[in-house]
């Protein structure tokens, strides 16, 4: 049965096999970068608060540290397995690489559904597990973060653990912790602020001024607000968005073909990324439905939102004038619609470079946290904005030369960056 | 007539007359406080002040007569022209005051004088009449400390000073005691008292122990010298029987009993209306000097008496409430009742839950100290027939027959009802209690609430059926006062208001006479800036039925709380959220991360807008910019959001800027509140024996109970009943973990995701597919008449192996979201309960039910669901390639129009999906199956009904039986569905006879209980209790019920028996 069945990391296995074959891989490195570098399985005990004792199984998958400490999170999830966690390592390793960080993938996991358990109960599997695994870990080995169901708390536990085993302060560990505590500024911005970056430098690829163009964003959380943002500064216009209403319990597309203000729409929506709809057409927003984003006459489409939205079907209704797909969520486009807009010539930013922000301000958190100096948030922006900007021409030069879709190119240039680090040391 | 010069003179007169009268009033009051004055000169002074009071005080003059003495303003003359009141003491005329004109005056009310005047020289009398009563009482009591102290000395015949000392000082007493001990003698069976008895002279047996006599006929001179000897007698007898101590204890138990009599009879006489009650408890505070409390017993059954006429009927509730409730209890809450004169009402089940749950409070030591903070808020009663008083005073009578006519009728003409009791107006004695009450709470708003004699009341909660309003209590008294009736007249309406009557038409209440009692309480909040709101507020549940984790047990209990007013906790709400915490076990959360705990987090609050003079929604983020540093306790409410983490907001921490969630992190970690509200809950379910709910509120410094009711359940979360007697072939699944309460039913579709088919899928775009399946499933299937079935946790995020990977918006129209746990190899996976969108779906109320289909004693009925034909490919022919993955049954079709119904029983931990005909209205299948559907009543009369069969077939003289009667609850149709049926048999056989007996009760008490299985889901082992009676000289009902301790004779019933031998 287990066989048959849907297995992430035989997944993660063939898409490397595929960009494998591309590049040819010799043997040897494919074998060593099939599978993770190393892993441990441990046991952690812990005192219930009812007096009884229940073990809880650990993880951590370092997939490959060639280029670096090992850099990935800690799942808190009820029904954790092992292949789950080798592909999710597996994918931090492109990731880092993809974003040209000195940094490796690992990822790492515990058993357990927080929803069970108390916090005094989680601070004691924090520990424990930090406890079964601070010898294999460390800021100049392997560097966890937050991931499913673990946050900043989580981390201090953590970091307080090792620190008090290994006696002395070392915020590099980890990271993911609040801010004035070894976090970094910037965090929130990120995300969104690199997906325009490499809009930016797309524009510039394309020949194309940001004031005369406009662009429909799908989202209207985090990312996408950011996204906004910076794109209206560098003097773009978004003339529609799309999110979630939770009272309707269901989508709705705004509209403006003016332009947005950005702060007025912020003014009537809530904490979660939902537009009041009776004020946004009081302020003469055009209200559709959910899906109408996408068909929209732009040059940028930027979905942030979730995945699987741009499918075989959903696809056909992209105006022709569209130039730029800037993937802002994860896995936004189906295979369907990928083979659709490399037909079509549209430009993607595959998503693990549009949203590279994110890891790359996690990066920027473990730098500072080592130097135990901490940058402004300009500081923090400024040096987000040569990442990526460094990292997209790096892919689309790379595009352009072998004449590669986008999404291929960024695949080919992470794996082949870890390759020869592999090889340049010797193991391979 | 008509003059208006000449009415005013009139009007000025009387008026000058009113203040005359009250002088004379006064000064009499403050002559009886001089305490230092003998009795003569009080009397004589009082003469003195009495003529000037009256119209022509030149001529009046006063007399008052006590015993053989005559005090008087002047000398006396016969006079014509007279008016007079009796002195009354204990029942007795011991005097009287007269006030006569020496000439003729013009004729007026009553002779020449004014009704006024007569009333003015009643109250002296009986101003006097109490002062004598009091003086008197006094004496005895200080020469009975006198006695007491030197009982060491003189024990043996100790009981003879105290009698003697009676027998000088108040011989009504003596001789009362006398005819007490001669009863108690005649009682134990002492033949020469039997004798004594004979000897009673009739007569004065009438004035002795009538005491209801009106006629006042003072003693036979005669008697007296009889009684004397008679008494002597007594005690001799009572010597010859009884120890010193035994007599010593009688005598002084009859003098305290004696003494508070009045209480007693006034409280038992189901014709005193509340203002006579009233004025006995008061009366009983006044006299009450130390030493004279009721007896024990007697107290018990004051307070019985006293709960039955101002709560409620039901012993239950007496049961409870006596051996919490005090009498001291009922004067403070006359001191902010308001009911009309003559008033029988009572006030209601939300007042009584109140009152005895801060009864059960103040006196519970469960965990010391840790509920004496937790108090209630300052409340004025409106007496029940407060209601039909108003509606009388403003012949709106008829419009009680609203509730017999048809649903459409009352809906329509509701609003028109409202008006018309908005624009009555309130009888003058209520205008004037409100508005004393008004001055008392000065301007805090205040909450009008129903308490009506239905609400609450075992077994049918109406729960929010009648309206609580608001009212801010701002500007002018006159603008208060008028807002204050208006909010009462609206909630006088609401009882019949359409939601109410069918609700009641439901239970089987609508011929039920409704009255409703109104409480008035202040709002527990504080203000800040222009509102006013408490810190926070909310329910509380004993029973958790909504658990989260399999850690949390249905005793962890369940608390639902908001920011500001609680009426945010206490309904669902469609578009927030309220923080939800087990207070049993506070450290597991329904929201973990950060992001969880803010999404779910109330984003507004019900406040008092104290400008606007209304009760309004705020949205929380605005309030905070507004009035963020005012608002009571809000450390202890929020959090601070930083940079996407959740910190405690600290001494530098600026409200009106921060960006806050409420989280309520502060009350729950550094606060005793959870660990308090976990004692209350639990000991008010101890106390109260039922589970309760209970609203509380907190204005930042004290905390307040609000409500205490029995935990209410509506018909779909009543716990069910699941019939033993359903065929098995009936069955599609049936669960015994995690089970909570209610029914589902008139399900026609089944989408079931087929566990063993989905482990196989091998694609993640087929798991994703499987997804927007069901979510398109969720938009054409009809709402809430579909289930969804599938394996592990629905809404899986990370590994879509696990569960269908849905939001909650593709499921939020299914009546109830089924998890199936199979076994993999050895272990059964965790199910998620939910939690991906647990608050979602308690506010929605879809329902939660876990499967396990590999244990042994469940069934799942794989073959219904895996062989009837899919609609799949019907509803959705683009996915129809999911055929094998997902199948959706149409029940009615593959049945022959069955439904699925589905019944889930916490209590018993069991729920069965049943194939079952649809129920439409009211028509009701597997006959009694829904616990709630059966009337409280019908436990009782199903029992007594089997208990006359079982008698109709018992066979007197094969088992030597006499008699056989109904005991208790069995009779009384207060039995519960769990009751035993009490049988008493008086029997007269052999041992053999009796091991036969004993036999045949056997089989039919397993029997019985079997039924009341199948009829209610109670099982018990056996249902009949029974007891024996031996012996051939019992008597009858009455005889029974004093042995057996029973409240009267009605508690006990006797059953014919077979007329074969």
């Amino acid at each position: 049965m287990a066989d048959k069945s849907f297995n992430a990391f035989e997944m993660a296995q063939t898409q490397f096999d595929k960009i494998a074959d591309t590049i040819g891989l010799d043997e040897g490195t494919r074998d060593l970068l099939r599978q993770p570098i190393r892993e441990y399985h441990f046991s952690i005990p812990v005192r219930m608060d009812d007096g009884t004792t229940k073990i809880f199984r650990g993880f951590r998958s370092q997939h490959n540290d060639a280029r670096g400490p090992a850099k990935g999170g800690i799942r808190f999830h009820p029904q954790e397995t092992i292949d789950t966690v080798r592909a999710l390592s597996m994918w931090m390793t492109w990731k880092t690489a993809v974003a040209d960080l000195p940094l490796g993938g690992g990822k790492g996991g515990v058993i357990c559904d927080p929803h069970n358990l108390s916090m005094r109960e989680q601070e004691q599997i924090c520990r424990g597990w930090i406890r079964q695994v601070y010898k294999n870990i460390g800021p100049n080995s392997d560097v966890p973060a937050p991931d499913v169901m673990t946050n900043g708390q989580h981390m201090i536990w953590m970091l307080d653990e090792y620190e008090v085993i290994t006696g002395k302060k070392q915020p590099g560990l980890i990271t993911g912790k609040p801010v004035g505590l070894g976090g970094s500024l910037g965090r929130t911005e990120a995300t969104g602020f690199g997906v325009i970056y490499t809009v930016r430098e797309a524009l510039k690829h394309l020949n194309m001024k940001p004031e005369e163009t406009t662009a429909s964003v799908q989202g209207f959380g985090n990312v996408a607000q950011y996204a906004i943002r910076l794109y209206t500064e560098m003097g773009g216009k978004v003339v529609c968005t799309a999110c979630w209403d939770q009272n309707d319990q269901t989508s709705y597309t705004y509209k403006k073909d003016e332009g947005f203000n950005l702060d007025e729409l912020l003014n009537i929506t809530d904490r979660f990324g939902g537009i009041d709809k009776t004020k946004a057409k009081e302020l003469g927003y055009e209200v559709l439905p959910g899906e109408a984003w996408i068909e929209q006459d732009v040059d940028i489409l930027i979905p942030a939102a979730i995945e699987n939205q741009i499918t075989a079907d959903s696809v056909n209704q992209i105006s022709s004038r569209v130039k730029i797909v800037a993937e802002g969520a994860n896995g936004p486009t189906t295979p369907e619609a990928d083979a659709v807009l490399k037909e079509r010539g549209v430009f993607v930013i595959p998503d693990f470079l549009a949203n590279a922000g994110g890891v790359t301000c996690s990066y920027f958190e473990q730098v500072q946290s080592n130097m135990n100096f901490f940058w402004t948030k300009e500081e923090v922006l400024e040096k987000l904005d040569q990442k990526m900007t460094s990292a997209f021409w790096d892919v689309t030069n790379l595009s352009t030369k072998k004449n590669l879709f986008m999404r291929d190119a960024a695949y080919v240039i992470a794996i082949d960056r870890v390759a020869s680090a592999c090889k340049t040391r010797g193991w391979v | 007539m008509t003059d208006p010069k000449v009415s005013l003179d009139k009007l000025i007169d009387s008026l000058e007359d009113r203040v005359k009268e009250l002088n004379c009033l006064y000064e009499v009051e403050e002559l009886l406080r001089e305490s230092d004055l003998g009795l003569d000169e009080i009397l004589h002074r009082i003469a003195m002040l009495i003529p000037p009071a009256f119209q022509y005080p030149e001529i009046c003059r006063a007399k008052i007569t006590y015993r053989s003495k005559v005090f008087s303003s002047r000398s006396i003359k016969n006079s014509l022209w007279a008016l007079s009141s009796d002195i009354v003491l204990q029942d007795q005329v011991v005097g009287s005051i007269c006030v006569c004109y020496d000439e003729e005056k013009p004729e007026l009310d009553v002779g020449p004088f004014l009704t006024d005047e007569k009333r003015l020289l009643d109250s002296v009398a009986t101003r006097i009449s109490h002062y004598l009563m009091y003086q008197k009482l006094k004496a005895v009591f200080n020469r009975w400390e006198d006695t007491k102290e030197h009982m060491g000395s003189r024990k043996s015949s100790e009981w003879k000073v105290v009698l003697e000392l009676l027998r000088r000082t108040d011989s009504d007493l003596f001789f009362r005691i006398s005819r007490k001990m001669l009863n108690y003698l005649v009682w134990q069976g002492v033949d020469e008292a039997s004798v004594l008895l004979q000897k009673f002279n009739p007569t004065l047996h009438s004035v002795e122990e009538d005491s209801k006599s009106e006629t006042n006929v003072p003693l036979h001179k005669g008697a007296f010298g009889d009684m004397n000897t008679l008494s002597t007698q007594i005690f001799e007898v009572a010597k010859k029987h009884l120890s010193n101590s035994q007599i010593l204890r009688r005598i002084q138990q009859w003098m305290q009993e004696d003494k508070t009599s009045f209480l007693v009879r006034a409280i038992a006489n189901s014709n005193s209306s509340l203002t006579d009650i009233s004025e006995a408890i008061r009366r009983y505070y006044q006299l009450n000097p130390v030493g004279m409390e009721l007896s024990p017993s007697t107290r018990i059954g004051v307070r019985a008496s006293l709960i039955r006429r101002f709560f409620s009927d039901q012993l239950e509730f007496i049961n409870i409430a006596k051996n919490y409730v005090r009498v001291l209890d009922f004067n403070y809450l006359f001191e902010r009742m308001i009911f009309p004169i003559g008033s029988h009402g009572k006030l209601g089940g939300k007042s009584a839950g109140m009152f005895l749950a801060n009864r059960i409070i103040q006196q519970s030591d469960f965990v010391p100290g840790i509920l004496e903070q937790i108090s209630i808020p300052k409340t004025w009663y409106i007496s029940s027939d407060s209601m039909i008083h108003f509606m009388h005073h403003n012949n709106l009578d008829e419009i009680l027959e609203q509730k017999y006519k048809s649903k459409e009728d009352v809906k329509r003409e509701y609003p028109h009802v409202i008006q018309l009791f908005k624009n009555s107006h309130f009888p003058n004695d209520m205008v004037k209690g409100l508005s004393v009450a008004l001055d008392d709470f000065g301007d805090i708003p205040l909450v009008v609430r129903s308490s009506s004699l239905l609400e609450d009341s075992l077994g049918s909660a109406f729960s929010g059926k009648y309206k609580s309003l608001f009212v801010a209590n701002q500007g002018s008294k006159h603008e208060r006062l008028e807002a204050l009736l208006d909010a009462i007249a609206e909630v006088y309406a609401s009882t019949i208001g359409p939601d109410p009557i069918e609700y009641r038409i439901e239970r089987g209440l609508i011929d039920f006479h409704e009255e409703m009692g109104i409480m008035i309480q202040e709002v527990i909040g504080q203000k800040a800036g222009k509102y006013f709101l408490p810190a926070f507020a909310g329910v509380a549940f004993s029973n958790n039925e909504f658990r989260w984790s399999p850690r949390i047990k249905k005793e962890d209990g369940l608390i639902r709380l908001v920011p500001g007013l609680g009426t945010r906790a206490v309904d669902r709400l469609g578009d927030d959220y309220p923080v939800l915490i087990a207070p049993g076990q506070p450290g597991l959360r329904t929201n973990v991360s950060p992001d969880e705990i803010i999404r779910y987090s109330p984003q507004k609050a019900d406040v008092i807008n104290l400008e606007k003079n209304t009760f309004e929604t705020v949205e929380l983020r605005t309030l905070f910019k507004e009035i963020g540093n005012e608002y009571p306790a809000i450390e202890k409410v929020t959090s601070v959001i930083e940079h996407g983490n959740l910190t405690s907001p600290g001494f530098n921490t600026d409200f009106q800027e921060a960006d806050l969630a409420v989280t309520f992190e502060g009350l729950f970690k550094d606060t005793p509140f959870l660990q308090q509200m976990n004692v209350l809950i639990k000991e008010l379910q101890n106390k109260l024996a039922t589970p309760v709910d209970i609203e509380f509120a907190h204005d930042g410094k004290n905390f307040y109970l609000l409500q205490c009711r029995p935990q209410s359940y509506s018909r779909q979360s009543a716990p069910a009943n699941i019939p033993a007697s359903i065929p098995k072939a009936r069955y599609i699944f049936s669960a015994d973990r995690y089970v909570s309460n209610g029914i589902v039913d008139n399900i026609e579709y089944i989408v079931y995701v087929v566990p063993e088919k989905y482990s196989e899928i091998d694609s993640l775009d087929r798991l994703k597919e499987i997804g927007r399946v069901i979510g398109r499933l969720n938009k054409i299937l009809p709402k809430k008449r579909f289930i969804l079935m599938g394996p592990g946790r629905w809404g899986s995020r990370g590994d879509i192996k696990l569960g269908v990977n849905v939001t909650y918006s593709d499921i939020n129209n299914t009546s109830i979201l089924i998890e199936i746990a199979r076994k993999k190899g050895n272990y059964v996976p965790d199910l998620s309960f939910g939690t991906h969108f647990f608050q979602d779906l308690v506010e929605a109320n879809i329902r939660y039910l876990p499967l396990y289909p590999d244990e042994t004693e469940v069934v799942f009925n794989s073959t219904f669901l895996n062989n009837s034909p899919s609609e799949l490919s019907h509803l959705l022919p683009e996915f129809e390639h999911l055929n094998a993955e997902i199948r959706v049954i149409h029940v009615p079709a593959v049945t022959r129009g069955l439904t699925l119904k589905i019944l889930m029983n916490a209590d018993m931990n069991r729920a069965a999906a049943v194939l079952s005909p649809p129920v439409s209205g009211s028509v009701k299948h597997f006959a009694d199956d829904n616990l709630s559907t059966v009337k409280i009543e019908d436990h009782g009369k199903w029992r007594m009904q089997m208990a006359k069969s079982l008698a109709a077939q018992l066979k007197p003289t094969r088992f030597g039986v006499k008699a056989v009667y109904v005991l208790g609850s069995t009779g009384t149709a207060t039995a519960q569905a769990g009751s035993d049926i009490d049988l008493l048999i008086h029997f007269t056989g052999s041992p053999q006879q009796k091991e036969a007996l004993n036999n045949w009760l056997e089989g039919w008490s397993l029997c019985l209980d079997e039924l009341n299985y199948i009829r209610t889901g109670y099982k018990a082992n056996g249902i009949l209790d029974i007891h024996f009676i031996e012996g051939n000289e019992i008597g009858d009902e009455k005889d029974l019920a004093a042995r057996f301790d029973l409240l009267n004779a009605n508690g006990i019933i006797k059953l014919s028996l077979s007329m074969e031998n």
